[in-house]
Formats: structure tokens, C-alpha cells, sequence
């Protein structure tokens, strides 16, 4: 079925309303939630894009939710503002799709994630109602917050059709540095370290390397400050983590993408805590993998879907595939689903939306 | 009263303050809740019998005063209403017994002696005495020790520097006389002189406590004119009269001697708050370092605002260190005649506070009040552990006089 | 109440820790608004989490209203007892159960109070970083169904925020858990934790919660500032953030909260129109640079009276006077209402002015509190329940403030709730099909409409608004007030 792009509120309610199944792809960037849609109606966001609030004053932005994300992030860089739960795959992804699949990179370590800064936004739901969550201010504790809800609900809900976000000043300036580790442990080890001491990072990934283990680290701020808070970082690592090798690398576009270097039919983002990390990762031998935002998410990519998915199970915990062919985009241990079922029931009681 | 009920606004801000909420976890034993209980008393919505347990369960360590933001009085309060609420009371036989031993003896060093001999007989009944009383007995040590007076005038030592009085205190004279005697001495060390009024005696502020107004009262009046004209304090050593002495604007309010009872408490000041700001001249301090905890009296932390006076004197003496503890300023669960009336909840405090102290690992617990020093020694007692429990006037002296 | 359900109540409970009595149900009457009283028909103090479960069971099986209470310190009467329904108190349910500073997270009670989980932290240089003004004493559990926050939230976020995960018993019996250690917190799947922060006891209650901390920031520098015009320290916060610096506080109070905060704790503030404190926090390096930038601000912002902290002891003052300005205001006047509401920061000034307009028309005293950084406001109205009809006119110069509110794009509480306070504001706010999604939604999880009835939803039987009056002592002469 092809895809229909409605250019209005009132559109996708009357095509909600006339179809049995609709399903929604923002830019379709990640592959693997659009396999099982067969003979549902495809609406495409795309037209429902663009900035439709700014005040850089108020550190709030309205936007379409089909817009790309790189194109808010633009907009929002001119006033020296960015979104700090630093949506992934900007130049590919919809903003929509970043929510729906909650996906933050890896700067996210420094504020939060995407549930940290939504505050509010338009939607249809599966009874084609239109009507809006949340609110367009920083602070607002009216009603149910089902604007959070939608975080991470890959469009099963609702189809978000305007978002509002808290948005921060942004930093002129970033360093980053790498520290190698021999053992998990240790890279683990320092990673505590750094949750337990007074270090500002932007950014923190663990990755393993050719012989062991490397953290990578970024720190953002003032000109006048940042080479002294890096020098005094550095030192502290050495001296209280013992890394084999400090390195301080230049800034580049690849550097900081998760997954710039996973290569694998299958894509997965997994939440995970950072006690987690070694007995998953001994489970998942061939997959390739990043565990970023100081080990709270694991990026992965293997051909081997199956064993990773058993892997995440033996875990106890859950992945969302975002590319290659699978049944079902969430794999892992099943979720206790008792209090979104109840939303379900309410917000699309006919399962029209998959 | 009514100002300090309406001026309470329920925003609980005293509430983790409160013992008794910290260990009941119930709003009727919280500050807030009992305010709330006395209004409806006041209001005739609910029976002062239905409030009383809760406020007799008071420990009238008044920590809830400077938790409030509001500026409720509970002092003024809790005192104003167990008098008014002690004229009409009537208690339960075995309960009114109690009571009236408590108003008949603790005041009377004297009596004291007398029902504590008594007593050490009745320790072998203690298991078929009812709880209160047997509380009591635990209170007792095995024996008294014997009087020790001061001499009525205490010459200063060195250069004269201030003229003082020393209140007797009840309880206490029975049962450590050796702290008046040590505070004489620590006094006299630093240039003060000191008189001790042989007939002056018990300040009635055990008898506020419970609410024995009349008593309280006549008890008060005994004191005034027992003390020289030209002292410049009159010095207590237990905190719970240095805070009673201060209600006695309250207690006098509308009698004819109301001016001479306020004269009489202005002079009234704390041993540790009277040398921290005459400055201590000696201090020798101990030849080993002694890891020292403070244990603040409720009387004197909370309803006289003594926060750092005892803990300066003490930070001054050589070889001494001041440990810090949790919860410092909870109450120990002495509070006056409170372990005599409520000695459930004192014992579960006292335990708390042992376990507090001991995590700091000190050899020598300090505090400035007779009740406190009982408390702590019998729940120290009961965890069979030996560390020493003194009076901050033994610990001065002999820090002053390098043990003579 | 039936005598079943009693029974029933009695075979979990022993009796000190089932209130039915006059005297044992009054002191929960009301929770820090104390407008509206309603004594509920029973009380329970569980001392676990089966107790509630089986508690919250029984309350569905015999459709008996229940509410969850911590520490009573709603502001919004979100705490107030529902005549005939049980009150479920939580505060011996007060461990803080896990601790995991490596991690930087912690499991706790919901009767756990959010101080006490920043005091089990300092050892390890973490806190909790929400800080409702009632911190010491404001459960982590009524933090959730309000999703409480305070004047350090501008950079970290609300209760929200902060919580990872969750047990909870839904209205039904139902028990469930989301979220995890991670800070992704649900991570895949809808954010079940977001939805239940600040459904304001209506969804059920939390047993367990994991929680975030945070580093302790290597410094703090705290300006306050003087101003002789209210709207020119409102400017000084606009400088703040077009400047591109991030705060971790920005909070103004006018001339009557700085009058109340000075009676209450003898903060020093300067004799003001408006103080604004403005608290850099974070890297030392990275602070003293940001501080340099905000020094320049403030001086170019025509403040006639700069103070900076130059100690903990300083910093703390400042921030004293400001933490107990709301109950400090008991002070200056025997009734007030507290308000909340929320502005774009950028109409800030439009409505000051505005609300400076209201007191004339009202004759009322307004002092004014408010969270700068966030639009926050904070008025608070003081009136004199003795006099006839005061409370009722405080009333509707309230619901003024919160349509004024709305009228500027913003919302009618920020961090107080609806609560039975603002069930009747819900519709200047939402469409009826909007508070027809939510009322669904909540019925899909409590059928019965147990949890918390006649909270947030406009409509339903209120209890009178209390009229203080003169106390009957008072009017039989026996005392008086000055
Ligand atoms: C002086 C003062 C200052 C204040 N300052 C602030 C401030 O700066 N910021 C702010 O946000 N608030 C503030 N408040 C309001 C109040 O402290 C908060 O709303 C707080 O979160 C309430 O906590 P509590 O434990 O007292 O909850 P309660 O008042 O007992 O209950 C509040 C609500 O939570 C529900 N609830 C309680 N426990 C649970 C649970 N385990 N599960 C589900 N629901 C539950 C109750 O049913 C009720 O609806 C202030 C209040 C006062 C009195
Ligand atoms: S802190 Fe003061 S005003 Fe608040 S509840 Fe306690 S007594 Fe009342
Ligand atoms: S005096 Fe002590 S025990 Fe009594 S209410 Fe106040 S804090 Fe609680």
C-alpha cells in the first residue's frame, strides 16, 4: 500500500477513522519497525513539519513532528541552544520517530534523556480524536502527563502530530578524551569513579577495543575553562583509575555516533545499567556493540538476532530492533504491560494502531 | 494559646523533628497533630480525656519550636494547656498513684532518699509492679551515694571575676551531688565566687513539667528571697529548671508576685552558657586525647536555644575531641518525670541515642543535665557496655584544675 | 464504612495501627491546606508493602474511597480525606532500601522523606537533586503524584525526572512494575514512570521507587540581588538566560515574602521591592568562568544591592529565608492561600503587574515567591478569616491569578497539583474531550474510582470551604488574639 502524507490535524483523524490499521513512519530510518504492517494504511509525517514555535527566551520549541531532527537542531543552534537529549541519527530521523522510539545519543549523559525534556504534544489517537497533552511551558503539573507516556511508545498509541520540548543553551567548546582499560572491570571501575566525583562530562561511551576497553569522554563549556577542567580530569583519571593510555582526540562527526561503527543485519538499543554490563556482555560474543551514556544503553549490532535476543532474556532485559527483518521490533524479556494496556484500552481500544 | 494555634498554618515542618512522630509515625503524636488536638479540646470538639494520651505523650523537648517557620509557640502552648487541662483531669487510680509520688517525692531530696531506700526493696518486686513504677526503679542506682554540700561560699580562686549562686536542683542532689559540687569547684577555678543558699531548693519545674501547677507554684515562691541580692547569676546545672524557670512568666501570669518571679528567672543562666561567656581562664586539659560526645539536653538546645555554648567550652580544652553524632538533636527520651510516665517510648529513644553515640566511638559521653546523664547510663547499662556518662561541670572541673 | 470491610481491616492491622477513633482520625483532617477538612471514616499505618496490597484489595472489593497520604504537606487539598474512605499512612514505610552510589541510584519507601535520601547520600558526594521548599519533611511519595519540584529544577528537572523505576499498586489490586536501574529508566517501551508521576494518587499507590542522584556540585556561587522594582528584577532573570548561561536557581521574592522570610529567620535580606537570588552550581573551573559573565549581568541590571556567598554559611542563609518563606508568612497575617501557577518567563513582568492590580481591586495583600528561571509563580494571598467573607474574596482573587495565568499561555499549577483545590480550573486549561480522555483513562485503571475520588476532575460534592472566624473561645471572651 503506498503511503499517504496528510498536510493536516483534520486529515489523519478522517484517515484514522476510515481505516481498520494505520501505521505511521516519520522517515522511516529505522527499517525494522515497518516490517509487520501488511495491509495497514501507511501515513507518512513529512507533512507535518516545521517550526511552529521559538522563543529561545523561554527554552521551549514547537515543532511538526515529521520535520527531520537535524532541522530543528539547526534552528535551535542559531540561538546557541540545543536539544540536550541529542536525538540520534539526526540528518535521517523524523522527530516524531525520535520520541516514538526514544532514541537519545550520547549526550544525553549530561541532562537527560528524551522523557526529560518533551513537555507536551498534539496527537490523534486511534478513535481519531485530536487533542493535546502535556503543555508548552517548562513547568506544568496539570492532569496526567501522557506526553512522558508517549516516549518510547512507537506509535501504538497515538500518532503525535506536534511536539513541544524544553530546549538548553549549548556550549561553544568540547574536548574529548579516550582512556584505555585492560579489563571490563576496570573500565567499569572508572566509570563509578566518575559517577561518584564532581566531573562535568557531556558525554561518556564504553567501547571495547582492540586489547580491552575504552572510555570515551567529552567535556563542554567555557573557552577560558575547558583546557584546564580537561587537564584536571585527565589527571584525576590517571591517578584514580590507572587507564593504560590516555589519548585526547580531535572532535569529529563519527566520534560520537553510537553507531557510525556498527555494522550488522540487525540493529538494537537495549537500557541497561552499567552492574548489568558484564554478564550481558559475556553472553553476546559476535555481536558488535557500544555501551553509551556511561553504560545505561547498549548499542548493538549482530547477524545473529536470535542469540541476542536470548541474551537480552537471560537478562532480564528488553531491545528494540531498529533495523533488519524481525517479527517484532522488541525483543527480550517481555514487559509488564498491565498499566499500558490500560492506556491502550482508552487511547486505541480497536488495536488500530500497529 | 490561641495565637499559637492559629499561627500554626499544618505544614508539618516540625514533624521530623518530633520523637515521637519519628518513632510512632502517627499524626496524633506529632507536633502538628497534638496542636490540632488541643484546638479541638479548646474548641469542644473532642473530650481533653480522648486528647490526653497524645499529649501526655509529649516530651515537652520542644524541638518543634525552632523546626516552625511560623513562629508557633508550642512551649507556651503545651505548658498554658496542661495547666488548664491538670484543674480538671481525673486519672486512673494506679496512674494518679504514680503521679502523686512523682509531685510528692522528686522534688524533695529528702523524700527522695527516702522512697529510693524503698525502692531498692521494691527492685526485687519490680516484676509485679506495674510498668510505670518499675520504670522508676530502674532509675535508681543501686546506692545513693551520700550527701555532699558545698560549702555556702566558695571563695574565688585568683583574681575575682563574677559573684554567683548555685540552685540546688531536687533530684539531683540526691542522686549526683557530686555535680553541684564540681560545678562549685570548676567556678571557683576560673575566678567566680560561688554561694550555695542552704535553704534553697527544689525550682518546681519538674512539677510544670507534669503540670502540677499549684504545686510548681509554691515550690517556686520558697526559692525567692533564699538568693543574695548582689549575685550576678544564679546558676543551674540541670537544664530542665534552667527552661522551667523560664516558664514561670507562664506560671506566675496573673499572681501578685508575677514581677519578683520574673526577676528571680532573668537571673537564672545555665553553667555552661554562664562560663562560655565569662570565658574559661583554666584549662590544663587532659594529658591523653579523650574522644568526647556531646549529648545536647533538649531543655537546653531546644527551649533555650544552646546550641554551641557547651560544645565551645569543651572544643577548648587541650587533648579533647568533639565528636559528632547522628541525630544529635533528638530527644535521649528523659525529658523530666517522661521515663517515669511514658517508659516505653523512653526506652526505645534511649536505645536509639546509645546507638547513635556508640557509632562515633567515644570514650566519655558529656551532657549538661541530670535527667540526660540517668538515661543514657541505664540504656548503657542495659547493653553492657561500660563507657562513662558525665555531667559537663565534672569534666570542666577537672579539666580546669588538671585533676588536682 | 461497612462492618465487614472493618473486620476485614482488623485481620491485617493491629489496632495501634487501625485509627477509627474521634481523636485518632482528626489530626487528618487536612493536609497543608487547611481550608478544607473532611474526617475520613478510618485510617491505616501499613508497615509493608502486602499490607497496602492487601489494604488496596479490600478497598476495591468493598468500593471504599481510598488516599494515600505521606506527609499531609499538599498545598492543593490532594491529601484531604474522603468522608466514608480510609486514609492509607505512609510514613512508616520510611527505609531507603538501596543504595548504590556507584551507580547513582537508590530504592526506596514511599514514605521515605526526600531529605533523608540527599543525607544518606553526602557521604558519597551524591544527592537527590528535587527540592521541594517541604523537603524535610515531604515524602518521596506524595513528590510523585505531584511531581514536586523546587527551586533547583531548572537544570535537572522535577520528581519526574529523577525516577527510574517503580512498584505499584494500581486502584484495582493490580500490582505492577516499570522501569530499571538504568537511567533510560523504562527505555523500551511507553514511559510508564512518566505517566504515573503526577497522576496525583488517582492511578494507585508506589511501593518501591528507584531513584537517581546526582553528584554534589564542586560550588556553588550565590548572588542575591536588590532591586527597587519588582519588574526589574524579573528583567535581570531575562538578561540571565538570553546571556546563554544556565543557572542551577533563579527565585525572586517581593517586599511582603522578604518581610515574612525576615520575621521568620532573620535572613539580613536587604530592606527591597524585590531580591532575586541567582545560584551558578557545578565544576569549579567552569562556575567561577560562568560567574564572572553573571556578575556582569547582575551590576548592569540596576540592582542597588549585590551580595555574594562568600560561605556554605552564607549561601545557606540566603537560601533560608527563602526556603520558609511560604509557612514565615504565618507571621505577618493568621490566613493566607498559597497559589501556584505558571507563565511563560517571558510575560513574567505582564503578570506582576497584573497580579499588583488584582490586590488593589481586592484590598488584599499579595507576597509574591516564585521560581524564577521556570515562570513558576508562587503568590501568596493573606487575608484575615475573622473578618465576613475575606476567605471567599482571597478565593476568587486566586482563581483570578489562575485564569490570568492561562489567559498568557501558561498552566494553573506547576508543582502543587489540582488536588480538590483546582478540580474547577481544569477547564480553562483542557477541552472536554481532553478531560473525557483522562477521566477514561483514569476509570481504565480504577473502575470503581476508588483512589482519590473527587480529586483533579472538575464537578463532584467539595467539602465547604472552612471559614475561620472568630475562635469560640474568643467570642466567649476567655481569650484573645493580638
Ligand atoms: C511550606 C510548604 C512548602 C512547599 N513547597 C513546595 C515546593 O517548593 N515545591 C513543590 O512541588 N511542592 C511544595 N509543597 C507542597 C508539598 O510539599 C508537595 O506537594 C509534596 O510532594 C507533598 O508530599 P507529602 O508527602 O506531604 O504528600 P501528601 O500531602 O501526604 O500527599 C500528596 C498527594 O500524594 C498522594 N500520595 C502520597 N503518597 C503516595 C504514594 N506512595 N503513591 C501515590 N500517591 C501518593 C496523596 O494521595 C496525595 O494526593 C510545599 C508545601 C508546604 C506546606
Ligand atoms: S511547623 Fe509550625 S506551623 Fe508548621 S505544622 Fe508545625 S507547628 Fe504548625
Ligand atoms: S515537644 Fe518534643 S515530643 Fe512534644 S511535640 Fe514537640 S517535638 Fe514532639
Amino acid at each position: 500500500m503506498t503511503a499517504r502524507a496528510p498536510g493536516s490535524i483534520a486529515e489523519i483523524q478522517s484517515l484514522v477513522q476510515n481505516s481498520d490499521r494505520v501505521h505511521v513512519v516519520g522517515k522511516g530510518s529505522k527499517t525494522a519497525l515497518h516490517n509487520q504492517t501488511d495491509g495497514a494504511a501507511i501515513v507518512d509525517l513529512s507533512g507535518m513539519s516545521g517550526i511552529l514555535e521559538y522563543q529561545p527566551s523561554e527554552y521551549t520549541v514547537t515543532v511538526g513532528a515529521g520535520g527531520l531532527v537535524r532541522d530543528l537542531e539547526a534552528a535551535l543552534k542559531q540561538h546557541g541552544q540545543y536539544l540536550p537529549c541529542d536525538p540520534l541519527l539526526p540528518g535521517a530521523a523524523s522527530i516524531g520517530g525520535t520520541v516514538a522510539c526514544n532514541l537519545a545519543g550520547p549526550r544525553r549523559f549530561r541532562y537527560g534523556g528524551v522523557r526529560d525534556f518533551i513537555l507536551g504534544a498534539q496527537l490523534v489517537d486511534g478513535m481519531g480524536r485530536a487533542f493535546r497533552v502535556g503543555g508548552k511551558v517548562v513547568k506544568n503539573a496539570a492532569g496526567f502527563d501522557l506526553s512522558k507516556f508517549l516516549v518510547g511508545s512507537l506509535g501504538r498509541y497515538a500518532i503525535m502530530t506536534e511536539l513541544t520540548f524544553k530546549v538548553f543553551p549549548d556550549a561553544p567548546c568540547f574536548r574529548s578524551l579516550r582512556f584505555n582499560y585492560e579489563r571490563l572491570d576496570d573500565a567499569l571501575s572508572a566509570i563509578f569513579f566518575i559517577n561518584q566525583s564532581a566531573y562535568e562530562l557531556d558525554a561518556l561511551d564504553l567501547i571495547p577495543a582492540a586489547d580491552g576497553w575504552s572510555l570515551l569522554a567529552r567535556l563542554a563549556g567555557f573557552q577560558e575553562s575547558l583546557p584546564q577542567r580537561v587537564e584536571r580530569f585527565a589527571a584525576g583519571m590517571e591517578r584514580d583509575t590507572a587507564p593504560s593510555d590516555i589519548a585526547t582526540l580531535a572532535e569529529s562527526p563519527n566520534l560520537w555516533d553510537p553507531l557510525a561503527e556498527l555494522s550488522g543485519e540487525f540493529l538494537v538499543k537495549a537500557a541497561l545499567a552499567p552492574k548489568q554490563i558484564p554478564a550481558f556482555d559475556r553472553m553476546i560474543a559476535g555481536a558488535r556493540r557500544r555501551y553509551g551514556v556511561g553504560g545505561n544503553i547498549a548499542w548493538l549490532a549482530t547477524d545473529d538476532v536470535e542469540a541476542l535476543a536470548a541474551a537480552l532474556r537471560n537478562c532480564g532485559l528488553r531491545g528494540l530492533c531498529l533495523r533488519g527483518a524481525v517479527h517484532s521490533a522488541v525483543i527480550g524479556a517481555p514487559a509488564d504491560d498491565a498499566l499500558a494496556q490500560r492506556v491502550k484500552q482508552v487511547l486505541d481500544p480497536e488495536h488500530k494502531l500497529v | 494559646m490561641a495565637t499559637a494555634i492559629e499561627k500554626c498554618v499544618h505544614c508539618g515542618f516540625c514533624l521530623p523533628a518530633c520523637p515521637t512522630y519519628s518513632l510512632l509515625g502517627e499524626e496524633m503524636d506529632s507536633p502538628r497533630g497534638r496542636i490540632y488536638l488541643m484546638k479541638n479540646v479548646l474548641e469542644e470538639t473532642l473530650s481533653a480525656a480522648d486528647a490526653q494520651p497524645y499529649i501526655d505523650r509529649c516530651l515537652g523537648c520542644m524541638a518543634c519550636v525552632p523546626a516552625c517557620p511560623s513562629g508557633v509557640e508550642y512551649g507556651d502552648l503545651l505548658v498554658s494547656y496542661r495547666m488548664l487541662q491538670e484543674r480538671e483531669r481525673q486519672r486512673p487510680p494506679l496512674d494518679a498513684l504514680a503521679r502523686r509520688l512523682v509531685i510528692e517525692t522528686l522534688p524533695y531530696p529528702k523524700r527522695f532518699r527516702l522512697a529510693a531506700q524503698t525502692g531498692r526493696i521494691g527492685k526485687a518486686l519490680r516484676g509485679a509492679l506495674p510498668e510505670a513504677f518499675a520504670s522508676m526503679l530502674n532509675l535508681l542506682p543501686e546506692k545513693l551515694p551520700s550527701p555532699l554540700p558545698a560549702p555556702p561560699v566558695l571563695p574565688a580562686r585568683g583574681e575575682l571575676r563574677a559573684k554567683v549562686a548555685l540552685l540546688p536542683g531536687c533530684v539531683q542532689q540526691a542522686l549526683a551531688p557530686e555535680i553541684n559540687y564540681a560545678a562549685a569547684q570548676a567556678l571557683a577555678a576560673n575566678g567566680v565566687e560561688v554561694h550555695s543558699p542552704p535553704k534553697a531548693g527544689c525550682c518546681g519545674s519538674i512539677l510544670l513539667h507534669v503540670g502540677a501547677e499549684q504545686q510548681a507554684i509554691e515550690l517556686a515562691r520558697r526559692n525567692f528571697g533564699q538568693f543574695p541580692d548582689d549575685i550576678d547569676a544564679i546558676i543551674t546545672t540541670a537544664a530542665g529548671c534552667g527552661s522551667g524557670i523560664h516558664d514561670y512568666e507562664l506560671l506566675f501570669k496573673d499572681q501578685p508576685d508575677a514581677d519578683r518571679a520574673a526577676a528571680f528567672a532573668r537571673k537564672v543562666t545555665d553553667f555552661s552558657a554562664f562560663l562560655s561567656s565569662l570565658g574559661m581562664r583554666e584549662r590544663t586539659g587532659f594529658a591523653h586525647e579523650r574522644r568526647v560526645v556531646y549529648q545536647d539536653a533538649c531543655h537546653l538546645l531546644h527551649a533555650q536555644g544552646q546550641q554551641s555554648e557547651a560544645r565551645a567550652l569543651l572544643m577548648q580544652i587541650p587533648n579533647l575531641r568533639l565528636l559528632p553524632i547522628a541525630d544529635a538533636g533528638m530527644c535521649c527520651g528523659s525529658a523530666g518525670a517522661y521515663n517515669i510516665d511514658q517508659p516505653a517510648i523512653a526506652a526505645e529513644l534511649g536505645r536509639r541515642k546509645v546507638a547513635s553515640i556508640l557509632a562515633a566511638e567515644p570514650d566519655l559521653v558529656v551532657s549538661g543535665n541530670i535527667g540526660c546523664i540517668t538515661q543514657l547510663r541505664q540504656q548503657l547499662k542495659s547493653t553492657g557496655n561500660p563507657l562513662p556518662v558525665r555531667h559537663i561541670a565534672e569534666v570542666l572541673w577537672e579539666a580546669c584544675a588538671g585533676s588536682e | 464504612m461497612n462492618r465487614a470491610f472493618i473486620a476485614a481491616l482488623e485481620s491485617i492491622y493491629p489496632p495501634q495501627r487501625l485509627l477509627t477513633r474521634d481523636v485518632e482520625l482528626l489530626p487528618y483532617e487536612s493536609d497543608a491546606l487547611t481550608a478544607f477538612q473532611t474526617k475520613p471514616a478510618a485510617a491505616v499505618l501499613p508497615d509493608s508493602d502486602d499490607e497496602i496490597i492487601a489494604t488496596v484489595r479490600l478497598c476495591h472489593e468493598h468500593a471504599v474511597p481510598f488516599v494515600a497520604r505521606g506527609s499531609g504537606t499538599s498545598l492543593s487539598g490532594g491529601s484531604l480525606p474522603i468522608a466514608d474512605g480510609l486514609i492509607i499512612g505512609l510514613n512508616r514505610l520510611n527505609r531507603i532500601k538501596k543504595l548504590d552510589p556507584q551507580q547513582r541510584i537508590a530504592v526506596v519507601e514511599p514514605g521515605v522523606i526526600n531529605l533523608s535520601i540527599t543525607e544518606a547520600a553526602q557521604p558519597y558526594g551524591l544527592y537527590y537533586a528535587p527540592d521541594p521548599s517541604s523537603q524535610s519533611i515531604c515524602t518521596i511519595g506524595g513528590n510523585i503524584a505531584f511531581n514536586s519540584g523546587g527551586a533547583h529544577c531548572l537544570k535537572y528537572g522535577m520528581t519526574s525526572n529523577h525516577v527510574l523505576g517503580m512498584k505499584v499498586v494500581l486502584a484495582d489490586g493490580t500490582v505492577t512494575q516499570f522501569g530499571s536501574e538504568s537511567i533510560e529508566g523504562v527505555g523500551i517501551g511507553p514511559d510508564l514512570v512518566g505517566l504515573f508521576v503526577g497522576s496525583e494518587g488517582l492511578f494507585g499507590i508506589a511501593l518501591e521507587i528507584t531513584v537517581r542522584l546526582m553528584p554534589q556540585p564542586e560550588l556553588y556561587r550565590t548572588v542575591l540581588a536588590a532591586y527597587d522594582d519588582l519588574g526589574r528584577a524579573g528583567d535581570a532573570v531575562s538578561m540571565v538566560v538570553a546571556s546563554g548561561l544556565l543557572p542551577g536557581a533563579m527565585e525572586i521574592m517581593d517586599r511582603l515574602a522578604i518581610k515574612a522570610a525576615e520575621a521568620s529567620v532573620k535572613a539580613g535580606y536587604p530592606d527591597a521591592e524585590a531580591l532575586l537570588i541567582v545560584e551558578l552550581e557545578g565544576e569549579t573551573l567552569q562556575v567561577n568562568a560562568e560567574f564572572e559573565q553573571l556578575r556582569g549581568i547582575i551590576e548592569a541590571s540596576g540592582a542597588f544591592e549585590i551580595r555574594v556567598a562568600n560561605s556554605e554559611e552564607e549561601r545557606a542563609r540566603i537560601w533560608k529565608g527563602r526556603k520558609g518563606a511560604f509557612s514565615a508568612v504565618g507571621r505577618l497575617s493568621p490566613d493566607y492561600i498559597v497559589q501556584d501557577g505558571v507563565v511563560p518567563r517571558s510575560r513574567l513582568g505582564e503578570a506582576l503587574v497584573e497580579i499588583g492590580a488584582l490586590k488593589e481591586k481586592y484590598g488584599l495583600d499579595v507576597a509574591n515567591v516564585f521560581h524564577a528561571g521556570d515562570g513558576n509563580l508562587h503568590p501568596l494571598i493573606l487575608y484575615d478569616g475573622r473578618a465576613a467573607g475575606a476567605l471567599e474574596k482571597a478565593e476568587a482573587l486566586a482563581g483570578e491569578i489562575l485564569a490570568l495565568c492561562v489567559n498568557l499561555g501558561g498552566s494553573i499549577t506547576g508543582e502543587h497539583g489540582i488536588g480538590m483545590e483546582k478540580r474547577d480550573y481544569m477547564p480553562a486549561m483542557f477541552s472536554e474531550e481532553e478531560l473525557d480522555i483522562m477521566q477514561a483513562l483514569r476509570r481504565a485503571i480504577d473502575p470503581l474510582e476508588i483512589a482519590n475520588r473527587g480529586k483533579m476532575f472538575p464537578g463532584g460534592e467539595a467539602p465547604a470551604l472552612k471559614q475561620h472566624g472568630m475562635h469560640p473561645l474568643e467570642k466567649a471572651g476567655v481569650i484573645s488574639r493580638e
